[in-house]
C-alpha cells in the first residue's frame, strides 16, 4: 500500500550550462540554497544528505563528508550513491528509508556535476581489458548495439524517435534553465539527417554533456506540516534493479531492468500504467525512452515505436513526457543529469512549470538509468512514482 | 547499400589492455593465440569476461578452456567516431559476437565487406595487436 508519511517540500535546479568552469561544490551550493529558499526552511533542519557521485570529482573517496562540510551541514546520515543517472531517484528512496529507520528526519537529496568542465572518471575493471582496446564509442556505441538488435527483432521506426526528439526539443524551448546551445527548434527531418555517430545512433539521439545541479528537501509529512510547508509531493512507489539477467550469458539485450523496477513501483503505489499522468523518464538516448515504455508495461515488447506514434507526449498531450526538455534537449549535467527529470516532475506536481505546465498533475513517473555493463543493456534501473499532496 | 571493405581501421592505435591479476590465464593463452574461457564444471556453463568467481554459483572452482573461436554476430554497429586515444580512424565495426560456447564477446570485426555485415553472420577468431599484446577480434568465417 502506498504510504504518504514522507514528503518532498522543496526543490531547486540550476541552469544547465556547457563548460561552466564551475566546481560541482559551487553548483551544489547554488542548488541547496535554492531548495532551502523554495521550501522556506532553515539549513539547520537538515540532518541527512544523499548525494549522487559525479565525474568532475570522481577520484575523491570522501566526497559526501567534504561536500557536506562545504555546505555547512552537520549530519546524522550521509550517503554517496553511485547508480549513475539513477542516483537522484535512488536517493529519494534512500532518504525515505533512512527517515523511516529513524536515522535522520530531514534530508538534502543533491546531485551536482561539472563533467563538461572537468572529467576525472577512471573506471578500469573489465573495460580496461576488454573494452578500451576495441574502441567502442562509449554509450553511443552501446546504444547502437542495442538499437541494431532491436531493429533486427522488431523493426526500429526512426520517425518515431524523431517525434520524441522534436517533442522534447519543443519542451526545452519553454524551459529557461535548458542549455542555451540546444534552444533551437528542430524537425523530424533534422533528426533523420543528423550525422551518424555509431550507426544507427545519430547525433540527435544523444545527450550533450553539460554542468548543473539539482537539490530536493525530503522530510516526514508530519514535520513538513509543522514547518508550514505549503506544497508537498509524496514518493509513493519505488523499484530498483542493479544488473539484470546477469547470470544469463546470452540475454535478450532489448529487455532491461525496468521490467522489474517499473511494476514494483506501480504495485507499491497501488497503481497501474494507465493511472500515470505524466512521464519523466531518464533519457540519455531516444531509444531508451522506447525501451522503458516497453519494459514498464506502457506497451508490449516491440510495440514501443507504434506506441510513440499513437500518443501525444507534449505538455498538452495525453501523456506529457520530459516536459523540461529531458536531458537530450535541456543538456545532461553529467551524473547529475538524472536529477533533471526528477526536478521537472516535482516542479510540475507543485504546479510551477509556467507555460509548459501540464493540466493533470496528480502524479508522475520518474525513472533513472545508470552504467552500461559489458555487451548488455543498461545495468541500473530505477522507477519512482510521485504524487502531489491533496 | 554501397560496399566497403573494412580491414582494421584501428590497427596500430589500440591501447594495451590494463590487466587484472585474476585474468592472467586469459592473456597467457592469448600469447599462443588461444581464446580461453572460464568454465564452471558444476553449472556446466562458460562465462566471459573473466570473473573472480563463477557468476552461476559464486564459487571459485573454475577451469580455463579454449574456445572454438567460432560464433555469429548478435549485434553490430558501424562507428564513425572513436574515443581517445584513437585518432580519427575510418569507420570501423564494433560487434557483439555470440560464441558456440554460449557466451558473448564485445569486439571488432575486421576484413569485412559492409554489404555482407548482418546479424547472424558467421565469424571466426582473428588476432591483432593492442599495444604489444595479442588481442582477439573476429572476421567473417
Amino acid at each position: 500500500m502506498a504510504q504518504r508519511d514522507i514528503a518532498i517540500i522543496g526543490y531547486s535546479e540550476t541552469p544547465i550550462v556547457l563548460r561552466s568552469g564551475r566546481s560541482q561544490y559551487d553548483l551544489a551550493g547554488e542548488a541547496m540554497a535554492g531548495a532551502l529558499k523554495h521550501a522556506g526552511i532553515d539549513k539547520s533542519e537538515i540532518d541527512g544528505m544523499a548525494v549522487s557521485s559525479c565525474f568532475s570529482d570522481a577520484g575523491n573517496p570522501f566526497y559526501g563528508p567534504i561536500l557536506s562540510a562545504y555546505l555547512g551541514l552537520e549530519l546524522n546520515w550521509c550517503q554517496v550513491t553511485d547508480l549513475g543517472g539513477a542516483s537522484a531517484s535512488g536517493n529519494v528512496a534512500r532518504a525515505v528509508a533512512a527517515i523511516r529507520a529513524g536515522l535522520c528526519e530531514t534530508v538534502l537529496v543533491v546531485a551536482a556535476d561539472s563533467q563538461s568542465s572537468e572529467n576525472k572518471q577512471s573506471i578500469g575493471a573489465f573495460r580496461g581489458e576488454f573494452q578500451y582496446p576495441m574502441g567502442i564509442m562509449g554509450p553511443p556505441g552501446y546504444f547502437a548495439l542495442i538499437s541494431q538488435r532491436y531493429d533486427h527483432q522488431y523493426g526500429l521506426d526512426a520517425k518515431a524517435l524523431g517525434k520524441l526528439a522534436v517533442t522534447q526539443r519543443n519542451h526545452a524551448l519553454m524551459n529557461p534553465l535548458a542549455c542555451e546551445k540546444l534552444k533551437k527548434p528542430i524537425t523530424v527531418d533534422d533528426y533523420l539527417k543528423s550525422p551518424m555517430i555509431s550507426d544507427p545512433i545519430r547525433m540527435l539521439d544523444c545527450v550533450m554533456v553539460c554542468d548543473g545541479a539539482s537539490a530536493f528537501i525530503v522530510t516526514t509529512t508530519e514535520r513538513a506540516k509543522k514547518l508550514g510547508a505549503k506544497k508537498m509531493v509524496h514518493p509513493i512507489g519505488y523499484g530498483e534493479r542493479v544488473n539484470y539477467l546477469e547470470t544469463d550469458p546470452t540475454p535478450d539485450i532489448t529487455d532491461g531492468g525496468h521490467s522489474v523496477a517499473g511494476p514494483k513501483a506501480l504495485k507499491q503505489a497501488g497503481m497501474e500504467v494507465k493511472d500515470i499522468q505524466m512521464l519523466q523518464p531518464y533519457d540519455d538516448f531516444l531509444i531508451a525512452l522506447v525501451l522503458q515504455m516497453e519494459h514498464m508495461g506502457f506497451c508490449k515488447k516491440g510495440q514501443g515505436c507504434a506506441y510513440v506514434n499513437e500518443h501525444d507526449f507534449s505538455h498538452t498531450g495525453d501523456l506529457p513526457l520530459n516536459t523540461g526538455g529531458g536531458q537530450i534537449s535541456a543538456g545532461q549535467a553529467g551524473l547529475a543529469g538524472g536529477a533533471h527529470n526528477l526536478a521537472e516532475a516535482v516542479r510540475q506536481l507543485f504546479g510551477e512549470a509556467g507555460e509548459r505546465q501540464v493540466k493533470r498533475r496528480e502524479n508522475a513517473l520518474v525513472t533513472g538509468i545508470g552504467w552500461i555493463p559489458y555487451g548488455r543493456n543498461w545495468g541500473s534501473s530505477t522507477a519512482l512514482i510521485l504524487e502531489a499532496a491533496q | 547499400m554501397s560496399t566497403t571493405m573494412i580491414e582494421d581501421p584501428l590497427a596500430g592505435q589500440r591501447p594495451k589492455p590494463i590487466q587484472l591479476n585474476f585474468t592472467k590465464p586469459f592473456w597467457e593463452g592469448a600469447k599462443e593465440k588461444k581464446f580461453l574461457l572460464q568454465y564452471d564444471p558444476k553449472a556446466k556453463k562458460y562465462q566471459f569476461y573473466p570473473r573472480p568467481v563463477s557468476v552461476y554459483t559464486g564459487e571459485r572452482e573454475m577451469e580455463w578452456r579454449e574456445a572454438s573461436g567460432k560464433g555469429t554476430v548478435y549485434s553490430y554497429t558501424l562507428s564513425y567516431k572513436a574515443p581517445p586515444p584513437f585518432k580519427d580512424p575510418k569507420p570501423y565495426i564494433v560487434a557483439t559476437i555470440e560464441l558456440e560456447e554460449k557466451v558473448r564477446v564485445l569486439t571488432n570485426i575486421i576484413n569485412c565487406d559492409t554489404a555482407k555485415l548482418k546479424i547472424g553472420m558467421p565469424v571466426k577468431l582473428a588476432w591483432v595487436k593492442a599495444g604489444d599484446t595479442d588481442y582477439p577480434v573476429f572476421e567473417p568465417a
